[in-house]
């Protein structure tokens, strides 16, 4: 029932929402997503324009709706809980306060959410850490409780860490030491100890070598 | 050919005056030395060695870069003492530059690009790829290989740094979550996502 209301008020949203070129959205949905759930995309992504709220989220998550075959309706519920996700992201990063957050940053805490992280913890985490990308602190915290740390001690050891001056992703680098420790077979807590002592010194994951770089390819998805 | 009259000769070798002649035997000498000057007043084709030496004794007043400019635009024998084995050497490179595959230049990595390595393992399929955002969920954009047909795939890709949710295609049909991502998110439709940090290689 909530989603059908999301979709009715998406569909009832402005058609002159500024910031996205609705045309070129139709374009990329016209001969993918089924043409039943292209209007009522087309109106969540005007509607989430409106808001001021990033876009290509919402409309890749279209597009893999489509690619593995789900039906319209299941395509246009998944759109509308999307962004409904990053309108509690948008939210939770104005209220911890500063500058408007960016579409990165709302994107970023959205989906570590969809990670399986609470509102209220994600909230704590970004107000512990005002200064820092939200991202990563998020997802170390998520990496750790995926592995069975406990919300609160996952986010002192992210925190803490942050506090020694790791920054950005070298917070995910904290999570992985612990969970090494964990496959050592070290206990949750003599896991956590043990990276505490060691903070700010963690391993940092080994750069891509040359040979890698350029063995890479660069994806073209319009080729 | 006609022979000349002898005091014509004698004439053109100033032996007799012109005056002595008669009319006829004047106008004769007259047309000859018309001719004479005709062909004095002409260049002499010269010979091969003529021209040699006339080439040698010229004057080098040419500017270096003229010079230059001369020895770069004329024909010039150019002889190269090679052994043949560094003759075949060369070829082999050559060779091998030109038809090893390279598979693409190498990309320059921007400062927001990392690497990521998708490896998957799945024995007997006939095709693997990797599908996410940076693909706009198609498949056939980063096909992994299995170059030596033991059932693991691979394909190395710069992305932009940050999280990128995926998925392998196996066979362009079954959609399977990398078992080796250790993160997950729920994809919305009733399957999980497996979830990638790319970290910049800058950083």
């Amino acid at each position: 029932m909530r989603r059908l209301a999301l979709v009715l008020l998406a569909v009832a949203a402005p058609l002159g929402a500024q910031g996205v070129d609705g045309g070129s959205v139709r374009a990329r949905l016209v001969g993918r997503v089924p043409d039943m759930a292209i209007a009522a995309v087309d109106s969540l992504v005007r509607a989430a324009a409106a808001d001021d709220l990033p876009t290509e989220p919402l409309v890749q998550k279209a597009l893999e709706g489509a690619a593995k075959h789900a039906p319209p309706g299941r395509i246009v519920g998944a759109v509308a809980d999307h962004a409904d996700q990053l309108r509690q992201a948008r939210t939770l990063l104005s209220r911890a306060g500063g500058p408007p957050p960016t579409a990165g940053e709302i994107t970023s805490v959205a989906a570590a959410m969809v990670r399986g992280l609470p509102p209220p913890l994600a909230e704590r985490i970004v107000s512990a850490l005002p200064d820092e990308p939200p991202g990563p602190a998020l997802h170390a915290v998520a990496d750790l409780e995926g592995h069975g740390f406990s919300e609160d001690a996952a986010v002192d050891l992210i925190v803490a860490a942050a506090r020694v001056g790791l920054r950005g992703l070298r917070l995910l680098d904290v999570a992985t030491a612990a969970v090494h420790e964990l496959q050592r077979g070290a206990t949750h807590d003599s896991a956590l100890a043990t990276v505490r002592r060691a903070l700010p010194d963690v391993p940092s994951p080994p750069k891509p070598s040359p040979a890698q770089v350029n063995r890479a390819r660069r994806p073209r998805p319009g080729a | 050919m006609n022979e000349l009259d002898p005091r014509i000769h004698q004439v053109l070798d100033g032996e007799l005056p012109l005056e002595s002649l008669p009319p006829e035997l004047r106008a004769t000498v007259l047309r000859l030395e018309r001719a004479a000057g005709l062909l004095r007043a002409g260049e002499a084709p010269a010979s091969v060695a003529g021209r040699v030496l006339a080439e040698l004794r010229r004057p080098r007043t040419a500017t270096p870069g003229r010079r230059v400019l001369r020895w770069l635009t004329e024909r010039h024998a150019i002889t190269i003492a090679l052994r043949p084995i560094w003759s075949l050497a060369l070829a082999a490179v050559l060779a091998a530059v030109v038809l090893v595959p390279t598979h693409g230049t190498p990309p320059l990595l921007g400062a927001q690009e990392g690497i990521a390595q998708f490896v998957g393992h799945f024995p007997g399929a006939s095709s693997v790829d990797v599908v996410g955002p940076f693909t706009d969920w198609r498949s056939g954009v980063i096909p992994l290989r299995d170059d030596d047909h033991d059932g693991v795939w691979s394909a190395v890709v710069v992305l932009p740094a940050g999280a990128h949710e995926y998925m392998f295609v196996v066979d362009g049909e079954r959609w399977v979550a990398d078992p080796l991502a250790g993160r997950y998110v729920s994809d919305g439709f009733g399957r999980q996502n497996a979830l990638l940090i790319v970290r910049p290689v800058g950083r």
